[in-house]
């Protein structure tokens, strides 16, 4: 098992390694930021100052040198635009994305879960015809649809603040959280569902369910603690895998609501090309990715110990 | 079933006709009638009401983006300002937009961009990951372990981050949103191949072409790759639809497809300033229609296909 802890850590080192590094190519081909021409150039002198207060004076092998260093010490840079310490900015975003992450995976858990055992217990059933097409329509229906409905019908309803809203309201954060979390959640509780289903029909023709019933059992211990552990499990693979793609979706779903999170503060810095926070957001995507498929590796080699051989 | 029918099907054996004779229209004939592969497949396909449903609106956008210009009323940029969000209406079935363009006709040639993204970028990832994925898995050793690192890599960048990345780096046209989603795409075909490549390569069939000294290009080419392919078509299929919402998911922050290409992400993104003024919705409800039209037309044959290529499979997941 140890061994098996080892070698997965160290893939997982190498592919965040050289995600640093791809990021950082990919933003150095974005161009000089400081660079101007024209009738308004700034003086030579200030765009070299200003390079080499950003540190891309150097040659770009040392530059990445120079930032996996800083990095190794928590230091992500400074922004272009307004000079802050990009450390700061994912302070302050990353508690909101993780809650809005936890609250969503509770939604899409809860609600799939639920949707897909009486799917599967009431198979063929009115419920079971009304899961299907839920699920097929929420999963052809793209996020951001689904969160401009929201936006254009329930928001400044009630408990769900307005979008956008005045600097001088202030909304608790289960508030905030609510819709955007739901929005987040459907389609993937839409694909839990149907995982559910079909995972839990093939349990329940299990020889074991037979004799939990064949023993006796009232139906609600057979479904309830027999069937569902097994069932769960491509639940649980799903979900593990599901967090980057949940990440994908944070952007857009921050972005609508305007929720201040780490999506919100990447696809604005994306279409202001401002490099040090896309490189230090999707870093910090790659490493929540790389750590949760790793920690998903780990409880499986735990789980089941054929895949420690591997 | 008809006996020409099964004639048809002999006649495309190359089994001469009179050979054939007309069965009894019976169950136990249906079963022993000799039919191709593909026939068969066709067979249980067409039994399949959603998949049917779904060829239909497949083709149904495949006919639209090819005759974009022959059925549309206005050209789709044209702009009037005198005429600015007007309702659907006899003169502008689905209503015009902020600047006054038609929103039937900007649909309608947001289908072709749409079918061209889709279908291509989907291609493109199907060349890459079974080309990466087969070699990987049927060679096995340095080049397996190479191929798997480079998969981790691409897979620890989430789909839409990697392609927004990506295409941020190359600049917005529709060939780098095709790039930039093969890019975050192909691995996933290519570990479901190289999975497939695995399972397959110690299949007996397999031992016994290479007995007779087939060389392993015929060997992956004619014998493993026909048996390997359908989950990776299956999947290929389900994400032309994945494809098309992440290219209006790319248009929605606006990058990507240019914006004078009429594309249905960017018409909803356009809508975002009317969503709360009633009397409005239909300016993103059209455009996102098309999208979730698309996305469940392409998984119901998707779905299909997974029935009539597999039937062991039918109602799992």
């Amino acid at each position: 098992m140890g061994k098996f802890i080892l070698r997965r850590a160290a893939q997982a080192i190498l592919v965040l390694f050289v995600a640093t590094l791809l990021i950082f190519i990919a933003t150095f081909v974005l161009g000089d930021p400081f660079s101007s021409s024209g009738e308004k150039a700034v003086p030579p002198a200030i765009q070299a100052a200003n390079r080499a207060k950003f540190g891309l004076d150097k040659p770009v092998p040392v530059q990445f040198v120079i930032y996996l260093g800083n990095l190794l010490r928590g230091d992500f840079g400074i922004d272009f635009n307004q000079s802050r310490p990009v450390s700061e900015l994912l302070a302050a975003t990353i508690p909101n994305t993780l809650r809005l992450a936890i609250v969503a995976i509770l939604i899409e858990i809860v609600i799939g879960v639920a949707a897909g055992v009486i799917a599967a217990v009431k198979r063929y059933s009115f419920w079971d015809v009304l899961v299907t097409v839920t699920t097929t329509l929420f999963i052809g229906i793209p996020v951001f649809v689904i969160g401009i409905l929201l936006v254009a019908n329930v928001s400044g309803i009630g408990p769900f603040p307005a979008v956008p809203r005045s600097f001088t309201v202030v909304v608790p954060w289960y508030q905030e959280v609510l819709l955007p979390g739901f929005t987040l959640a459907i389609i993937d509780a839409a694909f839990i569902a149907r995982l559910m289903r079909g995972s839990m029909l093939e349990v329940l023709r299990a020889d074991y369910i037979r004799t939990a019933r064949a023993k006796g059992l009232s139906e609600r211990t057979v479904i309830g603690k027999h069937a569902m552990r097994n069932s769960l499990i491509p639940v649980v693979t799903y979900t593990g895998i599901s967090l980057g793609a949940l990440f994908g979706g944070a952007i857009i779903t921050e972005t609508i609501f305007q929720y201040n999170g780490v999506g919100y503060l990447l696809s604005r810095a994306i279409v202001n090309s401002n490099a040090p926070i896309i490189i230090a957001v999707v870093i910090f995507s790659v490493f929540t990715y790389v750590l949760m498929s790793l920690i998903v590796d780990i409880l499986y080699a735990y789980l089941d110990p054929r895949i420690r051989l591997n | 079933m008809t006996s020409s029918t099964s004639a048809d099907a002999a006649g495309a054996l190359g089994l001469p006709d009179a050979t054939v004779t007309p069965p009894e229209p019976t169950a136990a004939a249906e079963t022993r009638k000799p039919i191709g592969q593909f026939a068969d497949i066709w067979l249980r396909f067409r039994r399949n009401k959603l998949a049917m449903t779904g060829l239909v609106m497949v083709t149904i956008l495949i006919v639209v983006a090819i005759l974009s210009p022959f059925i549309t009323p206005y050209d789709a940029k044209e702009q009037n300002l005198l005429n600015v969000l007007q309702p659907p209406s006899a003169n502008h079935w689905f209503g015009t937009d902020s600047l006054g363009r038609d929103l039937y006709s900007g649909i309608v040639y947001g289908t072709r961009i749409a079918m061209i993204v889709g279908i291509g970028s989907v291609a493109g990832a199907l060349l890459v990951g079974v080309t990466l994925g087969a070699t990987a898995g049927y060679k096995g050793g340095a080049w397996d372990a190479v191929i798997s690192r480079i998969m981790d890599i691409f897979l620890a960048f989430p789909y839409l981050v990697g392609a927004l990345l990506i295409v941020r780096v190359l600049g917005n046209s529709v060939t780098t949103v095709i790039v930039a989603l093969i890019s975050v795409s192909w691995v996933v075909t290519g570990r479901l191949m190289r999975g497939q490549m695995l399972a397959l390569r110690e299949a007996e069939y397999v031992e016994a072409a290479r007995s007779i000294g087939a060389p392993s290009s015929r060997i992956v080419i004619r014998h493993i790759l026909p048996n390997a392919i359908a989950p990776v078509f299956v999947y290929s299929f389900t994400s032309i639809g994945v494809a098309v919402v992440a290219m209006a998911s790319l248009s929605y922050l606006g990058i990507g497809v240019p914006a004078d290409i009429p594309e249905w992400g960017r018409l909803v993104s356009n809508a975002s300033n009317f969503l709360q003024t009633p009397g409005k919705a239909f300016l993103w409800i059209f455009p996102s229609a098309a999208i979730a039209f698309t996305t469940l037309g392409f998984a119901f044959v998707a779905d299909g296909l997974r029935d009539a290529l597999d039937p062991k499979l039918r109602g799992s997941n």
